[in-house]
């Protein structure tokens, strides 16, 4: 890679992430909209209160990937910029965004859980059981895999919908539908739930969030042959 | 001189209709090409093609004798200006040439300040937020300033004013004096951006109808001007393409070489020659009745 293909990439990374309120507020600001509820909860109950209102910034990550696609891949090859460029400096853009979040809410686990004990009042919103387990590392190597994946989930469907259109992802509804009907009508019949319950507790959180990874690289995959076809 | 673009038997079909059928051309290094037709004739097409931001159906495009499609040799150099172009919905003016700076090797910050400021640019407001002439005014800025070797404009002008779109004229001329690189203008203001142009294309239904000099053109037809009665006799059994008449005075569009004797017996007539508008000529080739190219080219 010679260094003005790099600086293409950069260019890439450079305008998703010149929206700096939507990557670098926005994630905290939607998920600590949620803790400051269970903070005035937990300061009126009598338990701990342990909640997973933290989902909501996974769940912002998935929405900016599908977003990201729409507000930038126009604008970028529009101005003559690589298809493969754009994948990448996409993907530099969520790296940095998930390691600070990733980064963030490991701090704010261990503030949680070492420090104040609760806040004080017994909110556990950022150490979770099972989820935050682990050395600082795992559970930052946990938190960035799950962001990642997600952001990367919703830029496959962004691809999908930028490729084939309204009818595209029409038919890849009904056709995910169908067939998690069908799968899941299978594994009833053959009363596999119980065993996917077992076999999903044996796991620790690192294995399930590493179990992530290959799906993550298969939806960079099909979202970069995608991005390949795609014409502005 | 060497051709940048080398354009073979293009053609792009959209469900059956072919928007762009068949065209071959090539452009030659440092010259001003016009990229002519109405709305619709596949213009835009051809030159999303050309940028490799759609596919063709079938034929072969080389730019800078390469294929365009994530080509990085060639993508950053050329710049290509289009209408319909999409800004990310919180871009400022100034992130816009930020950006720009990046992708373009040749980019002058200075100059494109300068071009700003004569556009009336307010650099700190978001470009969706920007009225079309303002938005026009960004494209034209950009494709200045990046100086690439092929800077491709689509319709640039729209919503611009006529002292913005003068602006935008000069400018052009003035850098591309000191700074030569291809450009091509697709417009359908044909008259307006006649005297910057020293090549033409004519794209009509999909199909390349003229692939000629604008000097060669010019000298195709002529323009006589005097008084009525007089043209007409001058004009019997020429082939006029226009005529119009104010008052006693009269002037006639005639097709064919201004030679010598036709210059005399003007002259005897009292009438004078005047140079003819390229959008007239235009007009009357695309009209059918000299539609062919072969006819013209010959």
């Amino acid at each position: 890679m010679n260094i003005a293909q790099r600086g293409r990439m950069k260019a890439v990374t450079s305008t998703i992430l010149k929206d700096k309120f939507s990557w670098f507020l926005l994630p905290w600001i939607i998920s600590g909209s949620s803790f400051v509820v269970n903070l005035i909860t937990a300061y009126f109950a009598k338990e701990d209160i342990t909640t997973g209102g933290v989902a909501s910034l996974y769940i912002y990550m998935l929405a900016a990937g599908i977003m990201s696609v729409s507000s930038t891949l126009p604008f970028l090859l529009g101005f003559s910029v690589r298809r493969s460029d754009y994948f990448w400096g996409t993907g530099g853009a969520i790296g940095l965004v998930g390691a600070i979040c990733a980064a963030g809410l490991t701090l704010l686990s261990y503030v949680e859980s070492e420090w104040t004990e609760g806040w004080g009042i017994g909110l556990y919103f950022f150490h979770l059981p099972f989820v935050s387990e682990g050395s600082a590392p795992v559970q930052f190597l946990i938190y960035f895999l799950l962001i990642v994946f997600l952001f990367y989930l919703g830029f496959l469907i962004a691809c999908v919908a930028k490729r084939f259109g309204k009818n595209g992802m029409f038919i890849l509804s009904i056709a995910i539908l169908a067939i998690g009907t069908v799968w899941s009508y299978v594994m009833t019949q053959q009363g596999w739930w119980i065993d996917l319950g077992h076999w999903l507790t044996d796991r620790t959180m690192l294995e399930l969030a590493g179990g992530t990874a290959p799906l993550t690289l298969l939806c960079m995959a099909i979202s970069y042959a995608l991005l390949r076809r795609t014409s502005v | 001189m060497s051709a940048i673009v080398k354009v073979t038997n293009l053609t792009k079909t959209y469900g059956g209709t072919a928007a762009v059928q068949g065209v071959s051309f090539e452009l030659e290094e440092n010259k001003i090409y016009g990229l002519l037709g109405r709305n619709g004739a596949g213009k835009t097409t051809i030159m999303h093609m050309l940028t490799a931001q759609q596919f063709a159906s079938s034929g072969d495009i080389a730019v800078f004798g390469e294929a365009p499609f994530e080509n990085e040799s060639v993508l950053s150099r050329l710049c290509f200006i289009k209408e319909s172009q999409k800004y990310p919905p919180m871009f400022t003016v100034k992130d816009v040439l930020e950006v720009s700076a990046m992708l373009h090797p040749n980019w002058d910050a200075a100059y494109a300040a300068d071009l700003a400021g004569a556009f009336g640019l307010p650099m700190k407001r978001k470009v969706q937020k920007l009225s079309r002439g303002m938005l026009s005014a960004v494209g034209v800025v950009v494709g200045l300033a990046s100086r690439a070797p092929l800077t491709i404009f689509d319709e640039p002008y729209l919503g611009l004013d006529a002292v913005a779109r003068s602006i935008f004229y000069d400018r052009l001329l003035e850098d591309y004096a000191e700074h030569p690189r291809t450009v091509i203008l697709s417009t359908h203001l044909i008259d307006e951006v006649s005297r910057l142009l020293e090549h033409v294309l004519l794209i009509d239904q999909g199909k390349l109808l003229l692939d000629q000099d604008v000097e060669r053109l010019s000298g195709m037809a002529y323009s006589v001007v005097g008084s009525a009665a007089k043209l007409d006799a001058f004009v019997a059994g020429k082939k006029v393409l226009a005529r119009e008449t104010m008052g006693a005075i009269a002037s006639a569009t005639v097709m064919g070489e201004a030679g010598a004797q036709v210059r005399r017996e003007a002259a005897e007539r009292g009438l004078e020659f005047a140079p003819v508008s390229l959008q007239q000529l235009i007009v009357h080739l695309t009209g059918g009745k000299l539609g062919e190219k072969e006819a013209i080219s010959s």
